[in-house]
């Protein structure tokens, strides 16, 4: 597939990729740190429970692997928006006119560039916690659910890679696009579930935590969320729906 | 064997952006083996027009297609049309060959195609430098390498002089040309018709869209043939010998004022020999050569769209 390995190579012939598996190296080290030692800590102080005890807790640092999904929702909306903002769309569309070809080739591309990241974060959080509780009493580390969490780290942030992509085609302005998710992920999803309880499992971050199964982490739990396969149908139809919003409007407008 | 040009037909062409009409019932038609150029003022129409040849702007009414087909359905486009169009853009923070290894990759052509095009347009050392800290003279360098990855038959150039010193101009203009010569397609835009002068065979001039004229550059040289102002003071004499010699066909006299003339279709050595013959004194005898970048001008100019030709 000649276009997924041109989109490989936009993305290895630039440095945001280097920055965002950094910065999902340090953002899923970051917190297994403060998992282990700060929020214990915290707690401590009210109560003689060592949650480090709890097997739900050590399940639950393991689970930073996917506090990073918001980088990897930004390296799909830049993969997208970076066309337009250096204006390379311009030669992307001469080389493939029928310009949904390039939305799927990107979606397939960062699907894929999504499910390696959520591996090397799945790595990350992994060994920094192996290694953090060695000084510490904990429950045992049960290999059967970290595997779990793997799969659904590299699963969840590979459909989110894809919904960056779709974003990005929608919102062509890349600040506009960038701010717009991180509002949305970080406000507006936040604020749509306090008041209305039923909707922010089936929102495009409720169905991210679905596919992470990483319940605790955001505090999110029970009835409050979506069974994993639902999750992932739910934010694969985000990805395929933006996309196709996208191919009916803003993809087909002029390029001057 | 080099690929074969197509024809470039534009046929009614209508592109508003809003209550802007860019272009306007525009229609002409580029023929391979031939460098045409493209001539405009700026904002006259030429760049949208471009762009809808090659499938990046719809046409609100009308068509603009390549060997009879919208650019968008061409199977394998980079290998029928390159093209170079002033505002595409680089990421600064790619290189010349990432740059190009991209389209080949996307195109499905070898790899080796990058280093090929980078030596063709001398651009060979600088093939590892971040394109962020390139002149423009080499920006269009590498477009124009862009353009040649897919060897296509058709070329169409946005306004390719531009940033490039003397030798580069003189440069593009043989590379031009030679292309030209092996049957393929060859587009050039300008604002400036010195610029293309020595370069095309055929023009399309437009002005606020329109058409102004259309055809060999000989023709639109021929509009303004090449002129000899004559003063006499026997203006009578030689005038009637002048229309009596323009029995033979192409021969154009104009009175100036009572002294002097304005003759076109004769040499000044002509004149000069019919007035001896006439014993008609004369005072000047002045050939005044033809100003193209005058003539552009006033077929661009206000007020004459859709005139001329």
């Amino acid at each position: 597939m000649s276009m997924v390995r041109s989109e490989f190579r936009k993305v290895t012939t630039t440095k945001v990729l280097l920055w965002l598996t950094i910065a999902t190296i340090a953002f899923s080290a970051l917190n297994v740190v403060l998992l282990v030692f700060l929020t214990p800590r915290a707690m401590d102080i009210d109560s003689d429970l060592n949650l480090l005890l709890d097997p739900a807790y050590v399940t639950n640092i393991l689970g930073a692997a996917g506090s990073s999904s918001i980088f990897i929702l930004i390296l799909g909306i830049i993969g997208m928006t970076s066309e337009y903002r250096h204006m390379t769309i311009t030669s992307t569309f001469l080389v493939t006119p029928k310009r949904p070809r390039v939305l799927i080739a990107k979606g397939i591309t960062y699907a894929l560039l999504g499910a390696a990241l959520g591996l090397i974060a799945f790595i990350t959080s992994f060994a920094v916690t192996l290694i953090a509780l060695m000084t510490e009493d904990h429950a045992p580390v049960d290999a059967i659910i970290a595997l779990q969490i793997l799969g659904g780290v590299v699963l969840a942030f590979a459909i989110y890679a894809f919904v960056g992509v779709s974003v990005g085609a929608l919102i062509r302005n890349q600040v506009a696009a960038i701010v717009g998710a991180l509002v949305w992920v970080l406000i507006v999803e936040a604020l749509l579930t306090v008041f209305v309880d039923w909707i922010g499992k089936w929102l495009p971050g409720g169905a991210l935590d679905a596919v992470l199964q990483t319940t605790n982490v955001t505090g999110r739990g029970g009835e409050d969320i979506l069974p994993t396969a639902t999750g992932v149908v739910v934010l694969l139809g985000y990805a395929v729906i933006f996309g196709i919003l996208a191919s009916l409007t803003t993809l087909r407008r002029d390029i001057t | 064997m080099s690929p074969k040009g197509e024809v470039l037909t534009v046929t009614s062409l209508t592109k508003r952006f809003g209550k802007v009409s860019a272009v306007l019932d525009l229609s002409f038609t580029v023929q391979p083996g031939r460098v045409t150029g493209f001539l405009g003022p700026n904002g006259s129409g030429k760049t949208t027009t471009l762009r809808c040849l090659l499938g990046l702007v719809q046409p609100t009414s009308g068509t603009a297609q390549v060997g009879g087909h919208d650019y968008r359905e061409l199977p394998h486009p980079a290998a029928v049309v390159g093209a170079t169009l002033e505002a595409s853009g680089f990421h600064p923070g790619r290189t010349a060959r990432g740059h190009l290894r991209v389209i080949t990759d996307a195109a499905a052509l070898p790899a080796t195609r990058a280093d090929e095009v980078l030596e063709l347009v001398g651009l060979t050392e600088a093939a590892g430098r971040k394109v962020g800290g390139f002149s423009l003279g080499m920006r269009q360098r590498l477009a124009l390498a862009a353009a040649l990855v897919g060897d296509p038959g058709v070329l169409i150039l946005d306004e390719p002089a531009n940033g490039l010193d003397p030798e580069g101009i003189a440069w593009l203009r043989s590379f031009l040309r030679a292309r030209a010569e092996e049957g393929r397609t060859v587009l050039v835009s300008s604002h400036v018709l010195s610029e293309v002068q020595q370069t095309v065979d055929d023009v399309i001039i437009i002005s606020k869209g329109r058409l102004v004229q259309a055809g060999s550059l000989e023709e639109l040289t021929g509009a303004g043939l090449t002129q000899v102002r004559v003063r006499t003071p026997q203006l009578e004499v030689l005038r009637a010998a002048l229309l009596a010699e323009a029995g033979s066909g192409g021969v154009h006299v104009e009175v100036v004022s009572p002294v002097e003339l304005m003759v076109s279709g004769l040499e000044a050595a002509e004149i000069g020999h019919l007035a001896l013959r006439q014993q008609v004194e004369l005072h000047e005898l002045t050939p005044v050569g033809t100003d193209l970048e005058a003539l552009f001008l006033e077929l661009t100019a206000d007020g004459n769209p859709g005139g001329a030709a």
